[in-house]
Formats: C-alpha cells, sequence, structure tokens
C-alpha cells in the first residue's frame, strides 16, 4: 500500500485575510488528518530548499490560493510538482457569503466558520485521493 | 525642504510566514501587528511567495526602500531572498532569538493563544528598529 502523505500548501498572502483562511485550512486538515497531511513552507520551497522539494516530489500535494496570482500552486510547478489538487480559496469565499472572515490577523467568527466548510470538503477531497491510491 | 530631499516614509517589513513552523506564525503575526498597530503609516510590506517568484513592483519597492526581514528559522528565507534580489536589508530578525523554551512554542496555528508574548515582544522589536531606520535615513 502507498504511505504517501498530502502536503497541503497555502499561499498564507499576508496582505488579505483570504491568505489568513488559506493558512488556517492548511492547520486544520492537519488537525483533522495528522497521519496524512503535513505542510511545507511555501517561501522555502520557492527559494530552493531541497527537503521541501523532495517533499513534494515524493507526495501528493494540495495547494491553497487566496489570490489570482496563485502563488502556491505556480511554485509547486516550477519544481517539476503538478499539484494533485488546487483550490481557489476565494472562490469559497465567493459560495459562502455568510461566511465572511473579518481581519487579516483575526478572521472572527465567520472566517472560522468558512475554514471549516472549506476543510471538510478538502478532507473528503483528500480521502478520494487515498481511496483511489488502493485500488 | 527641497524637492530632492524628500522624507523616506515607509519601511518594508518582509515576513517568512512559515508554514511548517509555530515561528513562522509568529513572525507573521508580528509583522503584521506593526503593519497594522505600532507603524501603520511608517510601513508596508511584501507577500514573500511572490515576491520570490518575481514580483517586480515588489522588488522594486525593496530596492528602493529600507526593508528589515523577520524570519522564523535558521534557513533565513526572508533574509536570503530580500538580500538575493533586492540588495543589504536593513535589519534582520530571528524569530527563534526570542524564545526561551521549546514549550513557549508548540502550536502552528494564528488562532493559538500561547505565542502572544513572543508575539509581543518580536513586534516591539520590529517598532524599535523602524524608529531607528526612519530617524537614520531622514537625518
Amino acid at each position: 500500500m502507498d504511505n504517501k502523505k498530502v502536503i497541503v500548501i497555502p499561499c498564507s498572502g499576508i496582505g488579505k485575510p483570504i491568505g489568513t483562511v488559506s493558512r488556517e485550512v492548511a492547520y486544520e486538515i492537519m488537525r483533522l488528518k495528522p497521519d496524512t497531511a503535513e505542510t511545507v513552507c511555501l517561501a522555502a520551497l520557492t527559494s530552493g530548499d531541497e527537503e521541501s522539494i523532495k517533499k513534494i516530489k515524493d507526495n501528493y500535494v494540495i495547494t491553497l490560493d487566496g489570490c489570482a496570482k496563485h502563488c502556491a500552486q505556480k511554485n509547486t510547478q516550477a519544481y517539476g510538482k503538478e499539484p494533485d489538487k488546487n483550490y481557489m480559496i476565494l472562490k469559497f469565499a465567493a459560495q459562502n457569503p455568510d461566511k465572511k472572515p473579518e481581519g487579516i490577523i483575526d478572521i472572527g467568527k465567520g472566517g472560522r466558520e468558512l475554514v471549516k466548510t472549506i476543510s471538510e470538503k478538502i478532507v473528503s477531497d483528500i480521502d478520494e485521493i487515498k481511496q483511489n491510491e488502493k485500488k | 525642504m527641497e524637492e530632492n530631499e524628500k522624507k523616506l516614509s515607509k519601511v518594508g517589513i518582509v515576513s517568512c510566514s512559515g508554514e511548517d513552523l509555530p515561528e513562522g506564525s509568529i513572525s507573521r503575526l508580528a509583522t503584521l501587528e506593526v503593519l497594522h498597530h505600532k507603524k501603520l503609516f511608517d510601513t508596508t510590506t511584501i507577500c514573500l511567495p511572490l515576491y520570490i517568484a518575481g514580483g517586480e513592483g515588489d522588488r522594486m519597492f525593496a530596492k528602493n526602500h529600507p526593508t528589515i526581514t523577520v524570519d522564523g528559522c535558521e534557513k533565513l528565507c526572508a533574509k536570503k531572498a530580500t538580500e538575493k534580489y533586492s540588495g543589504k536589508v536593513a535589519h534582520s530578525i530571528n524569530v527563534r532569538d526570542f524564545i526561551k523554551s521549546p514549550d513557549d512554542v508548540k502550536n502552528k496555528s494564528n488562532l493559538n493563544e500561547d505565542k502572544k508574548r513572543i508575539t509581543s515582544e518580536v513586534a516591539d522589536a520590529i517598532s524599535i528598529k523602524v524608529d531607528e531606520i526612519l530617524k537614520e535615513n531622514n537625518k
């Protein structure tokens, strides 16, 4: 059986609440899937850190982007790894207007609800990825 | 003041944001504390992954303004990237220099409460340097 991990890479964009949401989604997924999900530092990966590059090449990768610049996805692709899934966090925010993040430092109740909603969706996709590898 | 002697108005703060380390959350939160509260009108920031990947506007800003980098580990991604693309940084901070015990930092999440003291100390250190840099550059 394949024991690959799922590396979740959020953009962590520092200028917008949605960057904090993407970061918190990564942490929530790791909390929900402690034996499966891990992360790498995006800036270290982008800087060419060999440990990070090996980690993404040897495992499944999910990227979480907060804006149209797609830093997480593009920087993963730049090291020869096509993410198994890429999520645009802004899209989830648009689909859940009642769950609005409040600030960058504290995303508030709405932001935390959005984190929960997005994380649950991605966790079910992770289960699917892991299920498919058994086939 | 002469037209060509305009005051230097902002210092760039570049945070590592290391997702895989509790210290990354501290560096990000301390940077945000300075940007949004302590030095609202004196500082600005750039997204480090975007900057490294080639954000030209951001690289120009770091070339033309003094920059403080805030890193969470010895890899010093923020400092090394800024010096590679934009020249020498005005000051560099490593969050690990503020951590007295590994028990101080356990949780990576932004929403955790147990890192406030260290975050506050790092934010204070950044603010002091912002003042020093602006004072020095505007003599």
